[in-house]
């Protein structure tokens, strides 16, 4: 095993690396980024997060330098960088188009930021012959750069950038271009890489499943603002807003309605599953109306089959829709009483019929699993 | 704290653009905009023989106008310019076809290669030889007479005739190219929709090709029409300077009877004139667009 | 059955393009003194003739002088017009860019007539200079067409990359930007040059006493004697243009197979 889940120091207690202090940056009248704040630590795998046109480019331009700030600031490393150009930053960047030089081989383009570099010509080619080591393209220094695949392109981008050894390493969609199998491949060495350098990794996707994979921690934009700054579980488990948990994974959502609160809890009439309270910790998170509800993710909700007991509690239910996927099967059901289906997502296991639609069924669910929006 | 103000000027991308274009800009402004303007304001001008007095007059175009001379080679101008136009445009759309539906891909080029090259030769050593090819003693007539066809060599030259098919010649690739791109264009598997949706061969040109073409074929009007009305060297070579077209009587007055202001009046009437046409062909041009949606 | 007669036509077409172009050596290595059929027999004292002419090598010699600061002149504006139109968004760039590519649509003889009466009324006076003037202004649009292909086809990500690699936007442009662009530039400059070589009406207006090559042939024209000379240099010409697009196709190609780019055709 490598050292993917190798213990290491905790996050707060690192020094801050990338600082930004209420950051906004106007198009014209276009507000693109709305007051950004937040740090990124020393040695972290930050994720930005969110879909197409909510700012994330644009925030990760920013601490490249290619994006002036209208106002606040950006510091790296403790200083601010307004006055930096980007030539002059000790950040590197992974293009989402790559940017290989296409009249350059592949070691001169590993070795284009060193033209300044006061060493000796053999100690640079060194240095190259060693990055390309480091991304697992030992021996391609010669080739044409035009010449390579998508997966060589991105390893050449990505030695070309660590050589200059950045303190900050900033990917623009690094891994889009790729096909599902090469992508999958590369999140993993992206993150073996990233413990082997030891240095910030910034991460811009609209990918939730890849900046839960590879992120230490993950900032969700909308619309110029970040919504949600936190851990993938956390982000997961705890969406602190309806359209963070729409926009992270699949959430199921049933009208709930709020009887009371008492000693840090909240006591909820749910339709289908009745009477039931969670904590205060469960009850922090915006609705996107004015209707409260609650949110439960579809693994967090079981199907039992004849003799199988709950271990919380459970709901009386009909199969709407199965959709079979191999490993897993989806559900769609009915919980009696409640008009719109739920989705459950079971693990298929030998020996366990998948069920057919229109069939009886109880479902096994916890309070402690959801999530309430108000 | 963001930067400056003036720094985040000087990097601004208008400010940039603005440095960046202004060596061509400023080029474009001494030895185009402010000719053209001098040109307009010279027509305004009255003529006191070898001096232009800046006393307002619209007399040059009143003479201008008024001269039936004048009104006779404009009028000449406009209808060579058209018929060779139409000539040229009437020839080259069934090449463009040819290369862009029934040659392979990879001998396009080639066949492009083929068309210009002929362009890249002498254009007045081009018109001179359909004189050549033209003469009375020339080519077509030695052909003629050597198989016995005729014993009376044909008078072709200095004829709208043989100056419409000169400049033709002279303007081909010009007219090709355009409506080649537009063919190009064309989704190959909208003409298969048509047939499949049983037209036959025919109507799926004339439904489909032709007018999804038509910007290329504006386009090849408007790029042979504008520089033709304005030939100085054919009218002179294969109208033997008896057919003289607007050019020839605007160098006439500008340089030969140093007449500035009317010379001007007479190159303004033409730029309009021009002008009136491309924007005619434009304005086609917009409604084949908002047709085709 | 179509196709076949189209085909044809495309033959026939060829023809009408190739005959005079072809008719040039025929007559250039006749030794009658008179275009005419039939042929008399063959010989070089045309081509004699021509290397002999020294009013013919002085013309040839300014048109070489314009052709060459044409293009090169040209092309210099071309790459400042062709990178701000591709890269910068700027207030009233329509405007600018339209103004800038006027030429292309205005007949010659009112770029000619303009620029004559200006010149005049400033009191420059005429000479090889103010043709250059003339044709830089003519060849500049052809110039920017050509560039703005190469330009538009430059992912912005490649100059960002070189910058933030270190380098000043001025060593990214000479290392990044210049090499893919290069391509470009020589069809650029090939292609001002030979539109200069060829222009007439702006050098007939603007040379003063000077001569290029094309406003001596014009000249030359109404002498019958002087034609079969005329023809053997228009055989010159050819094989000259015929090198010259060879060369501009070769270093085309060479720049695609160097940055692997696909083959969209030719440089025009």
């Amino acid at each position: 095993m490598t050292q993917l889940n190798a213990a290491r120091a905790p996050l707060d207690s690192r020094a801050k690396m990338i600082e930004f202090h209420e950051v906004h940056k106007y198009y014209g009248d276009y507000h693109a980024l709305r007051g950004i704040s937040a740090t990124i630590r020393e040695g972290e795998f930050f994720s930005l997060l969110g879909p197409s046109g909510c700012g994330k480019t644009t925030l990760l331009r920013t601490i490249a330098g290619f994006e002036d700030i209208s106002s606040g600031a950006v510091l790296i490393d403790g200083k601010d960088m307004s006055d930096v150009a980007p030539n002059k930053r000790p950040t590197n960047m992974v293009f989402q188009s790559y940017a290989i030089f296409p009249h350059l081989t592949v070691g001169e383009n590993v070795g284009f930021g060193l033209r300044r570099d006061p060493r000796s010509k053999a100690e640079k080619a060194k240095a190259v012959e060693e990055a390309l080591e480091m991304v697992g393209l030992k021996g391609y220094g010669a080739r044409a750069a035009h010449a390579l695949s998508g997966g060589q392109r991105q390893r050449v981008a990505l030695a070309r950038a660590l050589i200059l050894k950045p303190k900050v390493l900033l990917l623009d969609e690094p891994l889009s271009a790729l096909d599902k199998k090469i992508r999958e491949q590369m999140q993993v060495e992206l993150i073996k890489l990233q413990r082997e350098v030891g240095i910030t990794f910034v991460l811009v996707t609209h990918d939730q499943e890849e900046a839960l994979v590879m992120s230490d921690r993950i900032a969700v934009m909308f619309e110029g603002e970040i919504a949600q700054l936190a851990d993938p579980e956390t982000l997961y488990r705890r969406p602190n807003s309806r359209r963070v948990a729409d926009f992270i994974g699949v959430m199921n959502f049933l009208p709930a309605q709020i009887l009371g609160e008492a000693n840090g809890h909240v006591q909820l009439d749910v339709g289908g599953l009745g009477r039931f309270e969670v904590t205060e910790e469960q009850a922090s998170a915006r609705a996107s109306g004015a209707e409260p509800v609650v949110g439960f993710r579809p693994e967090t909700l079981t199907i039992l089959y004849e003799g199988q007991q709950a271990h919380d509690r459970e709901a009386p239910a009909t199969i709407d829709e199965v959709v079979y996927y191999g490993d897993m099967t989806y559900y769609d059901v009915k919980l009696d009483g409640v008009a719109a289906p739920v989705r459950i997502s079971m693990r298929n296991v030998f020996g366990r019929p998948v069920l057919d639609v229109g069939t009886r069924t109880r479902v096994a669910w916890s309070p402690g699993a959801l999530v309430l929006f108000r | 704290m963001a930067a400056s103000p003036l720094k985040r000027w000087a990097r601004s991308e208008a400010v940039n653009g603005y440095l960046m274009i202004s060596p061509t800009l400023i080029y474009a402004i001494l030895l185009l905009a402010a000719p053209l303007v001098t040109l307009v304001a010279y027509s305004f001008f009255t003529d006191g023989y070898l001096v232009v007095i800046p006393e307002f007059t619209t007399a040059n175009y009143s003479q201008a106008w008024s001269d039936p001379i004048f009104r006779a080679i404009l009028t000449r101008s406009v209808i060579v310019s058209a018929l060779v136009t139409l000539v040229t445009v009437v020839l080259a759309f069934p090449i463009a076809y040819f290369i862009s539906f029934h040659v392979p891909a990879t001998k396009k080029s080639r066949w492009l290669f083929l068309i210009t090259i002929p362009f890249w030769t002498s254009y007045l050593i081009r018109v001179f030889q359909w004189k050549v090819i033209l003469n009375y003693n020339g080519v077509i007539n030695s052909i003629l007479t050597g198989l016995g066809i005729t014993d009376h060599p044909l008078q072709m030259l200095n004829s709208i005739g043989a100056i419409s098919i000169t400049l033709a010649h002279a303007y081909a690739p010009f007219a090709i190219l355009p409506i080649f791109v537009s063919l190009e264009k064309i989704d190959r598997s909208l003409l298969e929709a048509g047939l499949d949706l049983g037209e036959n061969r025919l109507m799926t040109f004339w439904r489909v090709t032709l007018p999804l073409a038509m910007p290329g074929v504006i386009g090849a009007v408007m790029i042979v029409f504008i520089p033709t009305i304005g030939d100085y060297v054919t009218p002179e070579l294969i109208g033997g300077g008896k057919l003289p077209m607007v050019a020839n009587v605007i160098y006439q007055q500008l340089l030969k009877i140093d007449n500035k202001p009317l010379g001007s009046a007479m190159a303004i009437s033409a730029m309009l004139v021009v002008a009136a046409v491309a924007l005619l062909f434009l304005f086609l041009n917009r409604r084949f667009l908002r047709g085709s949606k | 059955m179509k196709f076949s007669s189209l085909k044809g036509y495309a033959f026939l077409y060829l023809v009408f393009l190739y005959a005079p172009i072809v008719l040039l050596p025929v007559f250039a290595f006749n030794s009658g003194t008179i275009i005419a059929f039939p042929l008399k027999g063959f010989t070089l004292d045309w081509f004699r003739d021509l290397f002999a002419n020294q009013t013919l090598g002085l013309a040839l010699k300014n048109s070489l002088i314009i052709a060459v600061s044409t293009s090169i002149l040209s092309t210099t504006l071309g790459v400042f017009a062709a990178r701000a139109g591709t890269r910068f968004k700027f207030p009233g760039k329509p405007g600018v860019m339209g103004l800038i590519m006027l030429p292309l649509v205005l007949p010659e003889i009112i770029i000619a007539s303009s620029l004559l009466v200006v010149l005049l009324a400033v009191g420059m006076p005429l000479s090889l200079f103010t043709v250059i003037l003339g044709h830089t202004l003519m060849a500049t649009p052809y110039a920017i067409a050509v560039l703005n292909a190469a330009f538009s086809s430059l992912d912005r990500s490649l100059e960002e990359a070189a910058y933030d690699l270190g380098e000043t936007k001025w060593s990214t442009f000479r290392l990044i930007i210049l090499p893919l662009v290069t391509p470009g530039i020589i069809s650029s400059a090939l292609m001002s040059f030979t539109i200069s070589l060829d222009e007439f009406i702006v050098a007939f207006s603007l040379a003063g006493k000077e001569t290029t090559l094309p406003i001596y042939i014009f000249s030359q024209l109404r002498f019958p004697k002087q034609i079969p000379m005329i023809m053997a240099l228009g055989t010159c010409l050819v094989v000259a243009s015929i090198v010259l697009l060879a060369t501009a196709e070769y270093f085309r190609r060479r720049g695609l197979a160097k940055t692997g780019a696909k083959d969209t055709g030719g440089f025009l």
